[in-house]
């Protein structure tokens, strides 16, 4: 049996080699898409667990702040704590490498006298050195090295608007204690942290160990009663299951749509399957007449199917690390900048993921494969052995079909709008069935479509006419084309309506003329401290009507991390950065501004179901505090969500802290850029990031792209997956007509002309392809915004055409499929009339 | 004077063996048919007679030798030009009819009109319909009809363009007696009507004999018979 599968395979190979490249090229490009994505998820995670292994590996537990940081009291509190066996306590900074186009690196203040089992705890071979040096620190070999640093030299950071000088005393390789570890990690003293970079007496972490035999889950209730509500102690394992539930929306919707091309690869391999066992039928009756059973054909079939589908793999895999290592930087940004969560520097790829990834592949390819195989094993071995005419049943059932799919897609959406909003996965759901529709239906329109073409003539509209014929691969290269085609617009359109919605948001809240922020600011927040000089400097400029400032941090609301921001608002009437949903604007502000309620952005409302007058509870260091929602506003910054409060409010309740950023409202007429280009050279001496209106405009929606840059190539994949499958049916087509293209130069077609007729097909499939996908496009968009969005991101999209865009889209995808016509068309004008010797047609 | 309808001089067919001697299909044949004239041409299964046929329509190209058509010399022509030839000037007609099962019986006639880009050919397909009986049937499906019906169908494609030379290859072979001696009747009958010359190949003696000349083919080797 394994003899004669192998040599069945060989034959596949040689019979058709091109349909065998093609159908192993489909699921390749799907497993591609599918292992990209699957390996950038988790590469994301892996930078996360990465960093909370190199930092607290050796600790059973972690005690963090609720809100930014702690009071350093709490560590006495912890060190008596019967179950802890040690603790040490952990200052961590964000910092900018001076000089440097967005070089971050993370500052990892230790108690260099708690004995540790790290590679750091060694490395100061002279710990008075590391104590007294200042600026002492120890950095990884690969930074020291990207940076051409040795140790004993110096160099410098920004934070917020502070400039340090650093000096490397020592390397430390982060990644001998894990593979993941950041390249970027600093350590030094925490007292010399707390210096350098914040205050003495505030702390980050409290890393600790348990007493031998102390259960972790009763340790951790017992450490959270002892030191109060402002903290909370994790295991590591819990932080990195929290930063996965952070990321959960974001994987969600890379991975669904990754599957899609796995979807679309899965039609390639029914087409492919099908026609090399038509073309093999007599071989599978002689088999079943000596004596082979149903069951033994559909294995023999199906194991051929699944040694292709194991090729395609192989070859996905490869193609999907590359794609994910070319869009690790993306990524990477999006996870910083949106999420706040660790750089991407390295690619994980655990084996599970590839076995996954293999297994979802081989089990799309057996997908495919298993309609034909059935319909193979369960003919009686006389009517293979009659070479029975393919044709048609499916063009007797396709009207029912379609209806069918139609009714399904139908009661879906009923079955959504029931269910309303108590069920976050119904837009998949919907998306699903609609896609599924495009497969069902598709048969029924091009055998109706192509019955109403008259054949005036010899060329693509011929060709169109015939498809009707041959629905089995004709129909269903159409309905492979058309998801691909509503993936592609149905994205294009989703992400073309959010960024318009985006930039119409950005310009109706981004009211002041010039914004400024120190340099560490996009990482560190609110350790981004501007200094109190600095801003009377630019407050005083001459032309300088008011100014805005901004503090900004993470804390919780129960389990959630919002975003909590404090805003002294000096803004002049009229110009007001908020743009409510809920809310009346004026009096909403006015109860902000004067202590009496928050204004809370749209993602939590809907993530919290949060109203006008509802109480939101924040973590604060004196425990949690309830506030009243005044407003709900738009706001497209984060899914996590966010809080906006007075200054004053947010001092009473948080403590001091500094102000990270400020918006400068400058007199009408006033030329910004020239005032911008002023303040820069003024304050050139000073790390600060100096931009106007203009600039924030545009790199917001530079970040938008970047984020949704990923997504591109999904795009592309299913767009390729979605061509080879025009060529391989044509090709199909070319093989299997062989004799009726052998008549056709018999009786005097000039090649030109075949080549035009199967130009035709394919410019007919891609018709179908894109008509069909361009409706279920839309609906698909619709799906995205109005459902899958909501549900999981919580913000509101205006719908937009990006009509541009579209078009060239459509254009790109019928080129496309033109191009893919091209060779099969070559290789169907070439055959010779004398084809047409034995065979009936 | 003119020319010959078909010119076979010293023409011989090899086809290469991978694992065997090549194979002479056709050795050494020389043919004049003048305009006008029937031949049929008899010989055992394998002995060269489609290939000779097909040599003749300018489908396959010979080994040795030159093949003219009303006077072209078709090793002189390019596979476009042989092409068109077969179009405006060959009708072909099969043992196995080789008319397409989607297509109508009306377009299944028409089939060579519309590969030469002609437009109005309604009425002459119906024309020619009429004259094999099967006006009636000019929308129905081919794979309705009976065999007899499909080589009448076949016959009436092949007259469609008007071709000075008809090539038939064994065209009553998928027929019962009565219905092959009708559409070779009936055959004979549209050459002659418009002085076409009719190359045919045929198993049957009766039919041969219904021919002006009578050739027979052996092993590759051509002989009057
Ligand atoms: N394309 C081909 N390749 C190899 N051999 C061929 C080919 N076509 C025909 N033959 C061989 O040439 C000989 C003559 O064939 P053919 O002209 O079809 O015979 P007939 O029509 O008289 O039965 C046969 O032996 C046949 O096997
Ligand atoms: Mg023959």
């Amino acid at each position: 049996m394994i003899r004669y599968l192998l040599r069945g395979f060989q034959a596949h190979l040689q019979s058709g080699r091109s349909l065998f490249v093609l159908s192993v090229l489909g699921v390749a490009l799907g497993v591609a898409s599918v292992s990209s994505i699957l390996i950038l998820n988790r590469s994301a995670l892996g930078a996360f667990e990465g960093s909370v292994r190199a930092v607290s590996g050796d600790a059973d537990l972690s005690v963090l702040p609720l809100t930014p940081t702690f009071s350093e009291r709490l560590y006495p509190r912890v060190l008596a704590s019967p179950d802890v066996e040690r603790a040490w306590p952990l200052y961590r900074v964000d910092v900018a490498l001076a000089g440097a186009d967005e070089v971050y690196l993370e500052v990892l203040g230790l108690d260099l006298f708690v004995p540790r089992d790290v590679p750091w705890s060694e490395a100061p071979r002279d710990l008075g050195q590391a104590l007294t040096t200042p600026g002492f620190v120890a950095v990884s070999p690969q930074f020291a090295r990207a940076q051409e640093l040795e140790v004993g030299d110096r160099f410098e950071v920004t934070s917020g608007s502070r400039r340090v000088s650093l000096y490397v005393g020592a390397l430390v390789d982060f990644r001998s204690l894990t593979p993941l570890a950041s390249t970027t990690l600093v350590v030094t003293d925490i007292a010399q942290a707390q210096d350098l970079f914040g205050r003495r007496g505030e702390l980050h972490q409290i890393d600790l160990t348990l007493r031998s035999g102390v259960d972790a889950s009763t340790a951790i209730r017992r450490l959270e009663r002892r030191l109060g509500p402002s903290v909370r102690v994790r295991a590591p394992e819990q932080r990195t299951a929290e930063a996965a539930g952070l990321l959960g929306a974001f994987r969600l919707n890379l991975t669904a749509l990754s599957l899609i091309s796995l979807f679309v690869g899965g039609f390639l391999v029914y087409v492919s399957t099908r026609a090399v066992l038509v073309r093999r039928r007599g071989e599978i009756g002689l088999l079943r007449a000596i004596g082979a059973t149903r069951a033994q054909t559909l294995v023999w079939i199906l194991g051929e199917v699944s040694l292709l589908g194991t090729l395609g793999v192989g070859l996905g895999l490869s193609l999907g690390y590359l794609a994910a290592a070319a869009n690790l930087e993306r990524i990477s940004g999006t996870l910083t900048n949106l999420y706040m969560l660790e750089a991407v520097e390295t690619l994980d790829v655990p084996p599970r993921l590839l076995l996954l990834s293999g297994l979802l592949g081989i089990g799309g390819a057996l997908a495919g494969a298993i309609g034909p195989a059935l319909e193979m094993s369960r003919r009686n071995p006389r009517s293979l052995l009659a070479g029975f005419v393919a044709e048609e049943r499916l063009g007797r059932v396709s009207g029912s079909v379609a209806c069918l799919g139609l009714c399904m897609l139908c009661g879906v959406a009923l079955w959504c709008y029931w269910v309303g909003e108590t069920w976050r996965a119904r837009g998949f759901v919907l998306g699903v069935a609609l896609l599924l529709t495009l497969p069902l239906a598709s048969p029924y329109i091009v055998r109706t479509a192509t019955r109403r073409l008259s054949p005036r003539g010899f060329g693509l509209r011929y060709g169109m006419k015939a498809l009707g014929l041959r629905l089995h691969s004709t129909a269903f290269a159409a309905a492979a084309l058309a998801v691909a085609v509503s993936m592609l617009i149905g994205i294009t359109l989703m992400i073309g309506s959010f960024r318009r919605t985006v930039d119409l948001w950005v310009g109706e809240t981004l009211q002041a003329d010039v914004y400024v922020t120190s340099e560490s600011w996009r990482r560190a927040r609110d350790a981004a401290a501007l200094d109190e000089r600095v801003i009377r400097g630019l407050a005083e400029q001459p032309e300088v009507i008011a100014v805005d400032r901004l503090r900004q941090f993470f804390a919780y609301t129960g389990e959630r991390r919002i975003s909590v921001a404090g805003v002294g608002l000096a803004s002049p009437p009229g110009r007001v950065p908020y743009q409510l949903i809920e809310g009346e604007q004026g009096p909403a502000l006015e109860a902000m501004q004067a202590g009496a309620g928050v204004l809370i952005s749209e993602p939590l409302a809907r993530k919290a179901g949060l109203e006008v007058g509802a109480a939101l509870e924040i973590a604060t260091p004196s425990g949690p505090r309830s506030f009243r929602v005044v407003g709900v506003a738009y706001d497209y910054t984060s899914e996590l969500g966010g809080a906006v409060m007075s200054l004053e409010t947010m001092t009473a309740a948080f403590g001091r802290g500094a102000i990270s950023n400020l918006a400068l409202y400058l007199q009408p007429g006033t030329d910004v850029q020239m005032v911008v280009s002023r303040m820069r050279r003024q304050w050139s001496d000073v790390p600060l990031r100096i931009r106007s209106n203009r600039d924030i405009r545009r790199e917001v929606l530079e970040i938008f792209d970047q984020t949704f840059a990923v997504t591109r190539l999904l795009q592309v994949m299913s767009l390729l997956i979605a061509a080879s499958g025009v060529m391989l049916t044509l090709i199909v087509l070319a093989r299997e007509r062989v004799s009726e293209l052998a008549l056709y130069r018999a009786l005097g077609a000039r090649r030109p002309q075949i080549f035009r007729v199967f130009l035709g097909k394919g410019l007919g499939i891609a018709a179908f392809g894109l008509g069909l996908g361009a409706i279920a496009g839309v609906l698909l968009a619709l799906v995205l915004i109005y459902l899958v969005n909501r549900a999981y991101f919580g913000w509101t999209i205006a719908v937009y055409w990006p009509w541009r865009a579209i078009l060239e889209q459509l254009a790109t995808i019928l080129l496309a499929a033109l191009a893919a016509s091209i060779y099969p068309a070559l290789r169907a004008s070439r055959t010779p009339a004398t084809e047409l010797s034995r065979e009936s047609l | 004077m003119s020319p010959p309808a078909v010119l076979f001089e010293g023409v011989s067919k090899i086809y290469p063996r991978p694992d065997a001697e090549p194979l002479r299909a056709l050795r050494d044949v020389s043919l004049r048919v003048p305009q006008g004239r029937s031949v049929a041409i008899t010989g055992r299964s394998g002995s060269g007679k489609s290939t000779l046929l097909h040599l003749a329509a300018g489908i396959d190209e010979p080994s040795e030798g030159r093949v003219e058509i009303l006077g072209a010399d078709l090793g002189r022509l390019n596979d476009a030009e042989r092409t068109l030839r077969r179009r405006d000037q060959i009708g072909l007609i099969f043992q196995f009819f080789h008319l397409l099962p989607h297509l109508s019986v009306g377009d299944n006639v028409a089939l060579p009109a519309m590969i030469a880009g002609e437009r109005d050919y309604g009425g002459r397909v119906l024309e020619l319909l009429e004259r094999v009986g099967l006006a009636d049937r000019a929308r129905e499906r081919v794979d309705r009809l009976s065999g007899g019906e499909m080589q009448r169908v076949a016959i009436c494609r092949a007259l469609l363009r008007g071709p000075e030379l008809l090539l038939a290859d064994e065209p009553t072979g998928n027929l019962d007696d009565r219905n092959g001696q009708r559409v070779m009747e009936l055959l004979l009958e549209l050459a002659a009507e418009g002085q076409r010359t009719l190359i045919f190949v045929t198993h049957s003696e009766e039919m041969a004999a219904m021919a002006d000349t009578r050739l027979a083919i052996h092993s590759g080797v051509l002989e009057p018979s």
